[in-house]
């Protein structure tokens, strides 16, 4: 899935270097290279220039050229987005968001920040933390993705259950459409009904209605104590049958994840925890808030935890860094995962959280039949599952046995209710079964908002409506 | 075509980007091409000969080779083994730097290399525990040969001899790969049992090719013999230290508790910001590479002024040289020392 080579690139170069300066413009072989992939296996394309703006003036001067010319625009901010979204397939201009990456405004009373996309989500935290406040969206790879990118997939992560997703936490946008114009969608203020819900429609549209420049997203108080724990299982069946009676027990957890077996093997490998590396299935669970609200309600998801039938033990984490040290270890299931072959294949199905470990018996037996190996995490809270194939990719069996598979958990996951990405986005690699999730009528509305954004059909073209 | 990277370690990386705030270099520029992730990338290209290597040379020279992508690194990528190669093909014929073409003369021999201490006082040979020889190390002979005189005093268990070359880290790091092997088994036949050395960068090398077993690095072994001593005061009142990190100590070997807990029990201790991150000495980097090197030192100098620390601790040689030239450049008044040189106040 590799594009063609990069065309004479001289012409397109010396122009927008005319426009926007030299400084912001690299078309040098070793700067196309770099920017010919984000984080997704097999997809590989070089793009004819890349520029890194530094202002929203720029953005446009440098958007306005590309309707002009017909030049695609593909925006990128860490490239770590697993559904080769930022991987330009079709040449074009690279927009690296990532130098545009200020925290312009942190607003104590609205609860409040402005940034700028390229801002990290890890960042931003980190800085609002100071005021006593919390960015919620923490997607797994928090600590390089950025705000931009967030906005761009909706981005999700280890909180859904009880805080929902990016899409909750982002009050207004600056935005530069595909025309060039700019427009600002929302505002400061958490009730505003004035017209459609733009900002909610540029969430999760993947660089193809506009480029964010100006970001506006809620700020919750930081909790004041968070607790963590674990519980081991024989299998995954226990572990969902414990998730289903923490939440009928009136808990809403700010965090439940899991891991089958293959995974705990890695993970452990990589942080040695001193996981139960027998179990079928872990669970880690924990809440945040005041100190004597959590300690009731982690102590009860322990003791649910403990007395389901398949349950083999749980422990709680001493303190905050070794609660930290778990959260992160979760954080690198994938990479970690990867250790066991030379190609990773992550996905990102979602169903109903009551029939989730019904879905997870039908991915095993998926991997059994293809003879491939899957590693399954993910957010048990909210029934996003991250199925990873791992096979070594000389092994053209291997390979042609994780494409079926593949196929058949979307295919799975659609007959069972879900969806074929709960957080990671649809890019190219999951376009091919898009049509199958919303139906025909779908796409053809979808194709005409962007074309109303986008006319010139310039902003990450061959993606979503396109 | 003959592999120019070790296929499986490329294959290693997945690309999602957890390395890139651990760069010191993708902190400066923010561009992809120099983060570990863009290196890779490129290391791919170079490998299916889709970019020749003249194209990438600038990347694999402003790369620091601290190794700091290592430890956060889930998916495990060698990338240190990786440069080495890299540089191995890189930096050939006309492509390797002068600088770097005379040192490698200077450490030629085993002869050069005692030649060079020869002008600089040394510590004594001396014949003490047959296992436990003292590395001399080659550029730490001739920039601090205090620091060998010191551990001599401090620790008359180990054996000396001045007849030992270099352990090969300078020509591992800088396009001789198979030569800094050689050089280093050379070294751990010369010397029998423990090898104890006085630099961070030269430990991992050493153990890279003969075996951790068989290398100590200082503040490593001192923090196993449970020597106990008393805070060191100055006017009355306890010293400030601070700490800086050897990267291939911390990100090869992973040693980085030890020299904090000698720290803590000789002083005030206090964490730098980022004292973890490198420096900028990078071996030869701050010759080759010498408005970068200061560069990636600038944050970390304006940390220490506003420390007011009366020391900076370092545990090898490349750091303690560039953290007193720019310190004294910025006319800030931190002594920089190599731990053991502090020990030795604490024992006195």
């Amino acid at each position: 899935m590799s594009s063609a080579p990069n065309r004479d690139n001289r012409k397109l170069v010396d122009r927008l270097t005319a426009l926007v300066g030299a400084e912001i413009v690299h078309g040098d072989a070793v700067a196309l290279e770099s920017y010919s992939r984000d984080a997704t296996p097999l997809f590989h394309g070089l793009p004819e220039v890349v520029v890194t703006p530094r202002s929203t003036q720029e953005v446009v001067e440098i958007v306005k050229f590309a309707a002009s010319t017909k030049t695609p625009i593909i925006a990128r901010g860490a490239g770590s987005n697993l559904c080769a979204a930022t991987v330009p397939l079709n040449g074009g201009i690279v927009l690296s968001m990532n130098k545009m990456n200020k925290i312009l405004e942190v607003d104590r009373a609205q609860m409040l920040a402005v940034v700028q996309p390229g801002v990290t989500n890890q960042t931003l935290d980190e800085t609002v933390a100071k005021e006593g406040l919390m960015f919620v969206p923490d997607p797994g790879s928090k600590n390089v993705s950025t705000i931009g990118g967030n906005v761009a997939t909706s981005a999700g992560g280890l909180r859904g259950l009880k805080y929902g997703t990016t899409k909750n936490y982002i009050l207004g946008l600056e935005v530069v459409t595909g025309t060039g114009e700019v427009i600002r969608t929302g505002s400061r203020m958490v009730k505003d009904v004035a017209g459609y819900d733009l900002t909610r429609l540029f969430v999760g549209s993947e660089g193809t209605l506009g480029i964010f420049t100006e970001i506006t997203t809620i700020l919750n108080p930081r909790p004041r104590a968070a607790k963590y724990g674990v519980a081991y299982f024989t299998d995954l069946a226990a572990a969902s049958n414990a998730v289903d009676q923490v939440v009928r027990a009136g808990i809403l957890p700010a965090t439940m994840e899991f891991l089958d077996n293959p995974c705990i093997l890695a993970v452990e490998e990589f942080a040695n925890l001193g996981l139960d590396t027998q179990a079928g299935a872990l669970l880690l669970f924990g809440d945040d808030g005041e100190p004597d609200f959590i300690d009731a309600a982690v102590g009860k998801m322990a003791q649910i935890a403990a007395e389901v039938s398949g349950s083999r033990g749980v422990t709680l984490a001493a303190d905050t860094a070794s609660a930290d040290a778990l959260l992160y270890a979760r954080r690198c299931s994938l990479p970690a995962l990867a250790r066991l072959g030379t190609l990773s294949i992550l996905e990102d199905i979602s169903v109903p959280r009551p029939i989730m470990s019904d879905a997870v018996k039908g991915i095993n037996e998926i991997g059994k039949k293809n003879q491939v190996l899957i590693g399954t995490f993910g957010h048990a809270g909210d029934g996003n599952l991250h199925p990873t194939i791992v096979v070594d990719k000389n092994d053209e069996r291997a390979v042609h046995g994780a494409e079926k598979a593949l196929k058949e958990i979307f295919e799975m996951a659609l007959a069972l209710g879900g969806t074929i990405t709960g957080e990671h986005g649809v890019g190219s690699a999951k376009l091919p079964y898009l049509t199958a999730r919303l139906g025909e009528g779908q796409m053809q509305l979808q194709r005409g908002i962007k074309s109303v954004f986008d006319p010139a059909g310039i902003l990450n073209p061959g993606r979503l409506g396109s | 075509m003959t592999d120019k990277f070790t296929q499986s370690k490329l294959d290693r990386c997945i690309s999602c980007g957890y390395c890139l705030p651990a760069c010191p270099t993708y902190q400066l520029t923010g561009d992809e091409q120099s983060s570990p992730r863009g290196r890779i990338t490129l290391m791919r290209a170079l490998q299916d000969g889709k970019m020749p290597f003249s194209d990438a040379l600038a990347e694999s020279s402003f790369c620091l080779g601290c190794r700091a992508c290592e430890p956060v690194c889930p998916a495990g990528v060698e990338y240190g083994v990786l440069l080495e190669e890299w540089r191995e093909i890189s930096w050939q014929g006309k492509n390797r730097p002068l600088i770097v073409r005379g040192l490698f003369e200077a450490v030629k021999s085993k002869w050069r290399v005692r030649a060079m201490g020869v002008i600089s006082p040394t510590a004594r040979e001396r014949k003490a525990d047959p296992n436990l020889n003292l590395m001399m190390g080659c550029f730490e002979r001739v920039l601090f040969p205090k620091v060998s005189r010191t551990v001599a005093r401090i620790a008359p268990e180990v054996s000396i001899t001045k007849n030992q070359g270099c352990c090969g880290a300078l020509h591992a790091h800088n396009g001789e790969l198979e030569r800094g092997k050689e050089m280093a088994k050379e070294l751990g036949e010369k010397l029998s049992g423990t090898i104890l050395t006085t630099a961070g960068g030269c430990a991992a090398h050493l153990a890279a090719v003969i075996g951790n077993e068989r290398v100590n690095e200082f503040s490593q072994w001192w923090s196993a013999q449970e020597k106990l001593l008393k805070p060191i005061e100055k006017n009355g009142k306890k010293i400030r230290i601070g700490f800086q990190d050897s990267c291939h100590l911390r990100n090869g070997l992973g040693i980085f508790k030890q020299p904090r807990e000698i720290l803590k029990s000789l002083g005030d201790y206090v964490e730098i910001p980022d004292a973890s991150g490198c420096c900028g000495a990078a071996g030869s980097y701050s010759l080759l590479q010498r408005k970068n090197s200061r560069k990636v030192i600038a944050k970390k100098i304006e940390d220490i002024k506003d420390l007011n620390l009366d020391y900076v601790i370092t545990v090898n040689p490349g750091c303690t040289r560039q953290l007193a030239t720019s310190l004294r450049r910025s006319r800030v008044k931190t002594r920089v020392l190599h731990i053991a040189q502090l020990i030795e106040m604490a024992v006195n």
